[in-house]
């Protein structure tokens, strides 16, 4: 049988003294790696310092390099905003956080001062062309893929700024939290089953409620979001809610 | 739901066949559209039935003028008094209504035609009749031998209607015998 290091008890420190080597040797390796890395990276850091501070100004300017320099990005798989720290290192280089949240406060302008007119559903391109109107720049410098990747940054709001595909290659931007929620759908279900109208009862028997998340979600279409009326007269339950848009208009 | 034909041809909307559209809503939104739709209704059904009064009454014993509006026997509902008595007072908020008499806000005068529009009638009335420069008494006006577009006007809405005229050089107030007359005058506006 063949034994590393021969035989006998001088074998034992031998063993010891070749582990402890390799050890060493291990270390050294490591840490000429890591210095390696280390310098790459700050190889890295600096180029991409030199990138931001020389093209700083184009990225922020020229829509068509801003587009070549976000795929990019994508590409090596890199977020532009992204980061530890607020706004991320990269935007802090490049300025590109600032300049995207200001966008993101402008669509948050147009989206809030024609609610009244819009209900809170503006088409896209309309959004592009009231905030340029607003930044005072042509059409064409900021791009509807700017305003959407500005709309994305503003999701952590919770203000429901959301961008909605509604087919045929057009695109509407919602700004009013009018996401139905699951309960909210449920009542819309069984108001288009009794011709729009909902009472408690129903909730309770046929979706298997409690009264109180009945009455909470009625109460809550009614007072909160105005998606349907009250009945204080119904015959049976004394008070039915009717939802508008599952009642049958002949016109 | 659909449009009713009520009284002599007037078409109801078709939100009057909603259960709903009886009930004061909570909802201020909602509730801005259902007086909206309200006002629009009243006015205009006072209009086809040249209604000039509607009192909280109407909404309290049925069998009045205002049934076929404030209720809807089909659906079975109606307009409470209190809901009426707050739609009432939106209108006179909007000067499509004036309390009548003064001082109490349970009987309106409905402006289907504002007093502006109720001058012009007036003088036009007075012009295509030969009364001009004769002296009118208010109740010839009201309630003259062949029927007018003034017929059955009420006084206080007359009054205010001859104030406007008179303000424009168009007529004058003149004392009579037995109480108030008007001199309707060719002047221009």
């Amino acid at each position: 049988m063949h034994r590393l290091g021969g035989v006998g008890l001088a074998a034992f420190d031998r063993q010891r003294e070749s582990q402890r080597s390799f050890a060493e040797l291990s270390t050294e390796l490591s840490k000429t790696q890591i210095d390696h890395l280390h310098v790459q990276l700050t190889q890295f850091r600096s180029a991409l310092t030199h990138f931001a501070s020389n093209h700083r100004d184009s990225i922020r300017r020229d829509p068509t390099f801003r587009h070549a320099f976000q795929q990019m990005c994508s590409s090596i798989g890199v977020d532009p905003l992204a980061g530890p720290r607020r706004g991320g290192w990269w935007a802090e280089m490049l300025g590109m956080g600032d300049w995207q949240y200001e966008l993101g406060v402008q669509i948050v302008d147009v989206c809030v001062s024609t609610r009244e007119r819009n209900g809170g559903v503006i088409e896209l391109g309309e959004l592009v062309r009231m905030v340029s109107k607003l930044r005072g720049v042509e059409n064409g410098v900021v791009t509807e893929e700017d305003v959407v990747r500005s709309i994305k940054t503003l999701q952590p709001l919770g203000a429901g700024y959301e961008v909605i595909d509604v087919g045929n290659g057009k695109k509407m931007v919602r700004s009013v939290v009018k996401e139905l929620d699951e309960d909210q759908a449920t009542v819309l279900a069984e108001a288009q089953m009794e011709g729009g109208r909902v009472v408690e009862e129903t909730l309770v028997t046929r979706a298997g409620w409690t009264r109180e998340r009945a009455r909470a979600a009625l109460e809550n279409m009614l007072l909160r979001d105005g998606l349907c009326w009250l009945d204080a007269q119904d015959e049976q339950h004394g008070k039915a809610y009717w939802v508008p848009s599952a009642m049958r208009w002949d016109e | 739901m659909g449009t009713t034909d009520g009284h002599a041809g007037f078409r109801l909307p078709s939100i009057h066949a909603a259960h709903a559209f009886f009930t004061e809503q909570p909802n201020p939104t909602t509730q801005s559209v259902f007086t909206d739709n309200w006002t629009r209704l009243i006015l205009s059904y006072a209009r086809h039935r040249r209604l000039f009064v509607i009192r909280v009454e109407d909404a309290e014993v049925a069998g009045g003028d205002w049934d076929e509006i404030l209720r809807n026997e089909r659906i079975n509902r109606r307009v409470l008094p209190s809901y009426l008595n707050s739609l009432i007072s939106a209108m006179v908020s909007r000067n499509l209504a004036y309390y009548e008499p003064p001082k109490q806000t349970r009987s309106v005068i409905l402006l289907w035609r504002l007093p502006e529009e109720w001058a012009d009638v007036l003088h036009s009335w007075g012009t295509a009749t030969g009364q001009l420069n004769t002296i009118l008494t208010l109740y010839e006006i009201t309630d003259p031998p062949v029927p007018s577009p003034l017929s059955g006007i009420p006084l206080s809405l007359l009054r205010r209607t001859i104030t406007i005229l008179t303000r424009s050089g168009r007529a004058q107030l003149i004392g009579v015998a037995d109480g108030e007359g008007v001199r309707l005058l060719t002047g221009g506006k």
